[in-house]
């Protein structure tokens, strides 16, 4: 769908509506309070708890903490939930997994890395079969680091993507959330997704993975992965 | 290929000779599934209701913890292993710590030992703990909308958690076991707090088992998943499993360890074989475990707790060859650590370092187990093997 840029000014049949009814714009402001008041306070979690970390999500939603009086209640189903806390390590055979179930959630939805393996992989980081973070597959919005972090730190954290999501929803910028850093961390081989070194080919290859569910054939996968120019230049070369 | 065996469904069934009563459909539980316990998958071949196939795929949390640890010092592992069977951490700290004692020849102070055994049988109560209620929850609303029981366990783990924060400083992963012994003493006023809070959950778990004596908990788990005791001992099942299949072994008693060989450890056996029974021989092995921390936990002896000088420097241990297998009895059954030494880092990293986890063993019960159950009945056959995935992947 093209979109309109010219610079006309935007008309809704609301505005000839309010314009003609004093105290309609107080109801629709109203309502639009009551709106952002629901959304900030119904932040409904996917728990995506693979591992270690899964088990302090578990011990905050249970009875000493209990997050659900923040109004997050825990769902089974992506298709119910609003925030997805990855707590765990996030393995390659699981990532398309992951990335699949980010996909099925309805907007507006949010992703809180809880943990260190969820925010860059922790001490297994180099390991072959784990990715460096959750944030190489999907955005993220709110980390939590520990290993793992307390149940009171996870409620603070979605206290602070509460925060955000209200000053969102007031129409302010908010701040993109940076990855702690330390300065003496080890790069992960693997660049994460903003990186310039990162290889454009594993963003592809996740990707693929992530649509077949990674059913396809690894012929498939190669021939996919190939850049299309260097394999049109071997050819040639061939030829 | 068919196994005629009359206790064990056949795993390899060929489903183009299968012929189905009703219709063949095929059914994906997992990887991500709040009742997989973790993240493990199963493709359930059904005929209309009941299982006909199961195949298990594991490897959804390999995280390589057996290759990360031919490169880290004797010093460096015992947090790393922490990870691997995340409800009960403080044994396999326990198993690797033993392992490099038995090879670098390395004395136990008797004070360690006795804290390494209470902190293991507290550590059981609060894995117990967290199966019931998970495995409660699984059943749904068979108990009062299904969360009130995982609420209460919680309850009571989370006293026992706040134990161990006052023992060692952390909720879990503790990294308290050290080579030659431990590094963090019983602190003053420690031997009362285990004593209330382990009354107090023995009053609990006589309250639990009150409650889920109930008709819809029995008609759920009584007769659902039996486990023959000769496919338990063909498949290497060890532990509760094991046990509630009427094979009496526990390594605590049969190859003590730590201080077993003087205590009168009683083994819990049941012979149902069934979802209920090893639910009793838990909640049974919950009190005795609960006795026996409470009954040393007041001798403990007095002493140094850890047998080697501080380790200054991670590097300072170092083996130059030789290997060892030593086994414990974790709450999931034996965990067994195999080290051969002379690695990387001149010395001062194992060769090879192979676990050989329970819950992965229990998983590769499925197969034989599932066929013949309707998909609900899944649900509570693989709650009631109680398999940490952390663990069976590594
Ligand atoms: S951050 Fe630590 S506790 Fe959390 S999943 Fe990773 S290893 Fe486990």
């Amino acid at each position: 769908m093209a979109v309109d840029e010219s610079d006309l000014p935007f008309e809704h049949p609301l505005y000839d509506l309010m314009a003609k009814m004093p105290g309609l714009d107080l109801a629709t402001t109203s309502v639009d309070k009551l709106l952002n008041w629901g959304v900030r306070n119904s932040l409904w979690i996917f728990p995506m708890a693979t591992s270690c970390c899964g088990i302090e999500f578990m011990a905050a939603a249970a009875s000493r903490v209990d997050m659900d009086r923040m109004g997050t209640i825990v769902r089974g189903t992506p298709r119910q939930s609003d925030v997805m806390v990855v707590a765990g390590t996030i393995t390659v055979k699981m990532a398309p997994r992951v990335k699949r179930l980010w996909d099925q959630m309805p907007e507006p939805k949010w992703c809180v890395a809880m943990g260190s393996c969820a925010i860059s992989g922790d001490f297994y980081r180099d390991i072959y079969s784990v990715i460096p973070g959750i944030d190489t597959v999907i955005p993220v919005d709110v980390y939590i680091p520990g290993c793992p972090p307390n149940p009171e730190e996870l409620m603070g954290g979605m206290l602070a993507l509460q925060e955000k999501v209200a000053l969102k929803r007031a129409g302010l910028r908010v701040p993109p959330e940076v990855r702690p850093e330390t300065a003496k961390m080890i790069k992960p081989r693997v660049g994460r997704a903003e990186d310039p070194t990162r290889e454009k080919l594993i963003g592809h290859h996740q990707a693929l993975q992530a649509r077949t569910l990674d059913l396809t054939e690894p012929a498939d996968l190669v021939e996919a992965m190939t850049p299309k120019a260097a394999a049109d230049g071997d050819q040639e070369g061939g030829a | 290929m068919t196994l005629e065996r009359p206790d064990r469904a056949d795993p390899y069934l060929d489903l183009d000779e299968y012929e189905p009563e009703a219709d063949l459909m095929v059914l994906n539980f997992g990887p991500q599934h709040p009742s997989t316990h973790g993240v493990f998958r199963v493709v359930m071949y059904l005929d209309g209701e009941t299982i006909v196939k199961a195949v298990p795929y594991a490897g959804y949390l390999h995280r390589g913890v057996e290759k990360l640890c031919e490169k880290l010092t004797y010093a460096q592992i015992t947090p790393i292993v922490d990870k691997n069977d995340y409800v009960a951490p403080m044994f396999n700290e326990q198993a690797v710590n033993m392992a490099f004692e038995a090879l670098t020849g390395t004395e136990v102070p008797i004070r360690a030992q006795y804290i390494r055994t209470i902190v293991g049988e507290i550590q059981r109560v609060a894995s117990h703990l967290l199966w019931l209620g998970t495995f409660a929850m699984d059943l749904g609303g068979a108990i009062g909308g299904g969360t009130s029981v995982f609420m209460w366990c919680f309850r009571e783990r989370e006293m026992i958690l706040d134990l161990f924060e006052h023992l060692t400083g952390c909720r879990f992963h503790y990294n308290t076991h050290t080579l030659g012994g431990n590094r963090h003493d019983i602190p003053a006023g420690w031997a009362e707090k285990v004593h209330a809070t382990l009354g107090h959950i023995a009053q609990r778990v006589d309250e639990y088992e009150a409650i889920l004596d109930h008709p819809i908990f029995k008609a759920r788990t009584e007769g659902v998943g039996v486990i023959s005791a000769q496919l338990a001992l063909d498949l290497g099942l060890t532990g509760p499993l094991l046990r509630a299949s009427g094979v009496d072994h526990d390594l605590r008693r049969d190859a003590p360890y730590n201080i077993y060989d003087q205590l009168d450890v009683q083994v819990m056996t049941d012979t149902g074989g069934d979802c209920a029974a090893r639910y009793r021989v838990r909640v049974r092995e919950m009190r005795e475990s609960i006795r026996i921390a409470r009954a040393l936990v007041d001798n403990v002896p007095p002493g140094p707790i850890c047998g080697t000088k501080p380790i200054k420097l991670p590097v300072q241990t170092r083996v130059k060859d030789g290997q060892v297998y030593v086994a414990l009895e974790t709450p999931r059954g034996e965990l067994g650590t195999y080290v051969i030494g002379g690695g990387d880092n001149r010395n001062a990293s194992p060769y090879r370092l192979k676990i050989r986890p329970p819950s992965l063993h229990a998983l590769s019960a499925l197969p034989y187990v599932l066929p013949g159950h309707g998909v609900s009945d899944a649900v509570a056959i693989l709650g009631s093997l109680d398999p940490i995935m952390g663990e069976a992947d590594r």
